[in-house]
This record gives C-alpha cells, sequence and structure tokens, in this order.
C-alpha cells in the first residue's frame, strides 16, 4: 500500500532550515511521533521537526500523485527558508507545495521530487539520477557543480517551467536539462556531455567553453558565440531520436517533430569542439 | 557441408503413441532434440525499406551454421516505420552462437562490416529486457567497440538509460546502440520431409518454411529456410565431425545398412529451426507441420520425421505427433 507523509509548514523558524534528512522513504519506516522528534540542522542552530511541521499519515495515499512511488513526502507550504529538498534522495516520491531554498535534489541519484513552485540556487546541483520538475522558477547553478568540483549534473532529468538563472548546467556531464522559460548568463558554460533544452531566450557567454554535448534552442538566439562552426548535416537519425525521448517532456520540448531538422552549429571549438547546438526554430 | 545437430535415424527409439497419419502424409513417431543457445535480435533501420534489408541479407549472410559460420542467423521480419526507435522503416534480425562470447564476436564482425557499410542504415538492440520470455543473458557490445571508427569524431548520447553513438561516415551519420542484450536461447529445432521426388519436397518445404516465417522470434538459417546436406555425427576419415546421413539419402536405399528410406522416397529435405525460447520452436514446428502436411500424400508428401540424438545431448525434445496433435487434415 502507497503511504504517504504530510508536513505542513505550521510556524516558519525565522532561519534557514537543513531538510537533507526529510527523505520519503527513511520517514516512511518512522512513526509520526519519531518524525516530530527529529533534529534538523539550521547554520549554527538546530530545530526540532515537531515545533516547525504538522506532522500527518495517511497510509491510503491518493495514488494518483505519486502512481510509480510506494512512498510520498509531501511538504506543504513550504518556504524559501527550507533548503537542501530531496538532497541524495535515492528513491520515493516526494512533492512540496510551496517553495524551497538552495540545494533541493542536491547530489539526488533516484526517485521523483516534483516542487510546485519555485526553487533556490543549486537546483539538482551535481544530480545523478531521478527527476525532478520545478513549475516555477529556479535559481543560479540548477545541475550545475559546487564550486571546485569537476562535474555537474550526471544523470536524470530537470524540468524547469519557468526561468533559470545564470550557470545553468555548468560542468554537467550526463543526464537531460529542460527549462521552459529564459536562462542566465553562461548556460551550458564548460558543459562536459548532456542535453540541455531551452524554450526562451538565453543570457550573454551560453555555451561557453561547450567540450561535447547538446544545447537544444527553441528560439534562434540573437548571436552565436564566435568560436562555432556550421555544424553541416546527417544528423536525421539521431534528431529523431531526440525528438521521441522529448515526447513525453514539457512544452515546446514535446512539440518538436522529426520532419523539421533544426540547424546545427558546432563547437566550442575553443576547447574539444564536440559540442552542438541545434536551433530548432 | 551442414550442421553437428543430425538428423540420426537409428536414435529415435523412444517410446511414441501409434502410427499418425494426416492427408496421408505419415508424421513419424519420433522427435527433434535441440540445444542451448545464445541469442539476440538487432532492429535494422534505414531510409527505406530496401536498404534495411540490404543491410539485413548482409548481416545474416554465411550463418547458416555455427559449424563453419561462427552463428547462425536470419531476418525475422520487416518493421512498419512506426515500429522502430526512429521512426523509419526497419528489419529485424535474429543470431544464435553457441556461447555469449562468440555471439558477442559476430555481433561486432557482421555489424561492422554489413550494418556500419551500408547507406543510411542504424542499428538498435531488439531484446526488450521487461517483455522478453526468453531469459536474460548478458549484454553484447555494439556501438561500443565500432565507436573506434568514428577516429574521436564520435559522439556518445544517453537518451533515458539507452547510450547511443553517432559516427561519422559520408553519408551522414551511423546511429547505433551501445549493446544488444542477449538472451539464453533454443537452437536445432528440425523437422525432416520425405518425399517421392525433388518437386514434391520442394514444395513442402517451401510451404513449411512459409508458414513459419509468419511467426515471431524464430528463424530457418539454411538457403531459403531448407538443408539438403543433413549429416550425422562422426565420419569414417579422421578429423571430420560430421558427414552426411547416410540414413536419409535416396540413392544409398540399398547401400546403407542404416537406410531409412523405402524404396518410394526420392528426395529428402531438412528444416532447421533456432527460436528465442523452446516455445517458439515448437510454435514453428507445428506450423511447418501443419503447412507440409496440408499438402498431404496426394503431393507427394510421404513422411515428416525429425533428427535427434536418443535424448541424451539436447535438452529440448520436440515430439511430432504432440506438435500435431491440434492440426487439421484427415487422420488415419
Amino acid at each position: 500500500m502507497s503511504q504517504r507523509t504530510t508536513l505542513r509548514v505550521k510556524t516558519p523558524p525565522g532561519f534557514r532550515v537543513d531538510a537533507s534528512s526529510l527523505l520519503p522513504m527513511p520517514l516512511a519506516a518512522m512513526s509520526v511521533a519519531d518524525i516530530e522528534r527529529m533534529v534538523l540542522p539550521a547554520g549554527n542552530d538546530r530545530c526540532i521537526v515537531g515545533d516547525i511541521f504538522h506532522v500527518s499519515r495517511n497510509e491510503a495515499a491518493d495514488v494518483s500523485e505519486a502512481p510509480h512511488a510506494g512512498a510520498t513526502l509531501v511538504f506543504e507550504n513550504a518556504e524559501p527558508w527550507l533548503d537542501r529538498v530531496g538532497a541524495r534522495m535515492t528513491d520515493g516520491h516526494l512533492v512540496v507545495h510551496g517553495s524551497t531554498g538552495d540545494y533541493s535534489g542536491f547530489q539526488m541519484a533516484g526517485g521523483m521530487l516534483h516542487i510546485e513552485g519555485d526553487a533556490g540556487h543549486f537546483t539538482a546541483c551535481e544530480m545523478r539520477g531521478g527527476r525532478l520538475t520545478v513549475t516555477g522558477h529556479s535559481g543560479d547553478f540548477a545541475a550545475g557543480a559546487l564550486a571546485g568540483d569537476m562535474e555537474g549534473m550526471t544523470g536524470g532529468t530537470l524540468t524547469i517551467h519557468g526561468n533559470a538563472g545564470a550557470r545553468l548546467a555548468d560542468r554537467m556531464r550526463r543526464g537531460l536539462v529542460l527549462v521552459g522559460g529564459n536562462a542566465g548568463d553562461f548556460a551550458a558554460s564548460r558543459l562536459v556531455a548532456g542535453t540541455i533544452g531551452i524554450g526562451g531566450q538565453l543570457g550573454a557567454h551560453y555555451a561557453y567553453g561547450m567540450r561535447r554535448g547538446t544545447l537544444l534552442l527553441a528560439q534562434r538566439p540573437a548571436h552565436l558565440p564566435p568560436t562555432f562552426t556550421e555544424g553541416g548535416r546527417g544528423f536525421d537519425v539521431f534528431w529523431a531520436l531526440l525528438v521521441r525521448s522529448l515526447a513525453i517532456e514539457i512544452a515546446p520540448f514535446s512539440q518538436w517533430r522529426t520532419a523539421s531538422l533544426p540547424t546545427r552549429h558546432a563547437g566550442d571549438l575553443a576547447v574539444d569542439g564536440r559540442g552542438e547546438i541545434l536551433v530548432v526554430s | 557441408m551442414s550442421r553437428e545437430r543430425l538428423s540420426k535415424g537409428e536414435a529415435h527409439t523412444m517410446s511414441e503413441p501409434a502410427t499418425l497419419q494426416i492427408n496421408g502424409t505419415t508424421i513419424d513417431a519420433t522427435f527433434a532434440e535441440a540445444f542451448p543457445m545464445k541469442a539476440t535480435r538487432l532492429v535494422i533501420t534505414a531510409h527505406t525499406p530496401a536498404w534495411a534489408m540490404n543491410a539485413a541479407n548482409s548481416l545474416t549472410g554465411f550463418a547458416t551454421s555455427v559449424i563453419g559460420c561462427g552463428c547462425e542467423a536470419g531476418v525475422e521480419r520487416m518493421l512498419p516505420a512506426g515500429q522502430t526507435p526512429d521512426g523509419r522503416p526497419g528489419v529485424t534480425v535474429l543470431l544464435f552462437a553457441v556461447s555469449s562470447k562468440e555471439l558477442a564476436k559476430q555481433i561486432e564482425r557482421r555489424v561492422g562490416q554489413c550494418v556500419l557499410t551500408c547507406p543510411t542504415t542504424a542499428v538498435y538492440g531488439g531484446i526488450d529486457a521487461e517483455t522478453s520470455r526468453a531469459p536474460l543473458s548478458d549484454r553484447a557490445s555494439l556501438g561500443s567497440g565500432l565507436r573506434f571508427f568514428g577516429d574521436g569524431w564520435q559522439i556518445s548520447k544517453m537518451l533515458g538509460d539507452t547510450r547511443y553513438w553517432r559516427v561519422p561516415v559520408m553519408d551522414g551519420e551511423f546511429v547505433c546502440e551501445d549493446t544488444a542484450l542477449t538472451v539464453k536461447a533454443v537452437g536445432g529445432g528440425n523437422l525432416i520431409l520425405l518425399a517421392r521426388d525433388i518437386d514434391a519436397a520442394l514444395a513442402a518445404a517451401e510451404a513449411a518454411v512459409a508458414a513459419m516465417r509468419r511467426l515471431p522470434n524464430v528463424i530457418m538459417p539454411f538457403p531459403g529456410g531448407v538443408v539438403r546436406s543433413g549429416s550425422k555425427v562422426g565420419s569414417k576419415y579422421k578429423g571430420a565431425s560430421a558427414s552426411t546421413n547416410d540414413a536419409f539419402c535416396p540413392t544409398l536405399t540399398g547401400l546403407s545398412a542404416h537406410s531409412e528410406l523405402s524404396a518410394e522416397v526420392g528426395s529428402v529435405l531438412e528444416i532447421v529451426i533456432d527460436g528465442l525460447t523452446d516455445t517458439d520452436v515448437g510454435a514453428a514446428m507445428t506450423a511447418g507441420i501443419g503447412a507440409a502436411a496440408g499438402l498431404g500424400r496426394a503431393a507427394g508428401l510421404l513422411r515428416i520425421s525429425a533428427g535427434n540424438y536418443g535424448g541424451k545431448l539436447g535438452p529440448y525434445h520436440f515430439h511430432l505427433h504432440s506438435l500435431a496433435a491440434g492440426l487439421d487434415g484427415s487422420r488415419a
């Protein structure tokens, strides 16, 4: 039977709280009383779950909200002081009604994290697997790497319905990132590999230092990076595979068709030069 | 030359029910004996069905018997554009080998020489881990070895959980999946058709093969699906592991002490069947018996038999009477 645990914010603490220990599967094995006694890091301070959240348990959960998960954790009335939601999550289904702080889905390896609101900086930072959806906007460094780390996102799917901040997918190596809105400066910078789709406009210096990987643009950019060249033709089979894989994702990516082949540009020639920008419009 | 899995007439001595005839054709009280093999399915797509078939025919060429060819392979069926990974028309082929190592070697060689080289083609693994009824074995290299042809220009691409390789070639890109899933399969199902003359034998064999080809998960690896050089184990000559199956050679009717042929038998042909599961092989044999026996004695098909080793070597036994139990036709 599917189990749903709900944490509804009753008293904002007035400081930032690390929610990385509040994950669906571990909490499913705990009683409500035990959950309420959990201690959460909060900077140099600590706080008790029961002081911040009203905890409830529903054994007969609405399976339509988590059709593939045995355990569901729901945050209600979440606010940006809640950091590291779903960090290092490996399975289960985590739903956030409201907005989250920084590091949502940090190093997430599996399961589904659904944020019905905005997310802060470093969303899906160094994500390894699973699916993370943000229905609002996200901050900087989404799907990127921590400062000093070599690799950003290495697996899974990040979908941002709104806009993404700067340094989207910096040093990303594998996986899929889709942004329905605009992306800030340095999108897909230092990209090692992976696929990034951007539905709106781009900031400055996009694809800077892009070694490999695919950057999909639904709108023709104002200018192309000077270190990119015409990428030739003959990639229609790959395009067909890609379009088919995007059919289940958000618009405009799900609406692309195999017959309309995009314009391809290859680069960044300043580095490896095997990346590609595909302009679909 | 032919394969080592033999039609060995003297060996089928296990107890069987009384004589069975369908439309005057005798169904022998015997069984076909088959063996475990490793197999995979590849999906080859191309710009047109003709080019997909060109690649498939090339890949499955010289793949009649594991003895001399390394693997047994054949075209399974054509795929319409809507049923392939890239939405183009395609062909599925099945490859069978005696070991995972040999299968992997044959896949890499044949795809590298016959699919990579063929205009517009792409190739994907065709075994679905979730729906396969055959037990899964391991993964064989597909693009992971062929990618080096790209000389550094090749691109790896993960879409979902599947890794593809994009290798630049002169007509664009050769796209292939990184690996192909393999399964534990069954090889060596067989039917032996004994006819009045070559015309009747060919007609029966062609009808049987046509019926079998309508079924999924099986191939008949010999030319046209039919083999005339059935063999037995061993030889009078040192070093020859197999030799002609004298028990079924019409020119040796009065000479071979092992002859199984009556004076009225003028020609014998065999159909060998490899399948992903024993159920698939059995279904194909049933279809073959039905089609051949449907022509009946009036068309010159006198008997249907099968080859075995007395049941001591292969774990899969396909008893002809059981397979033919539900077939239509007049009985005797």
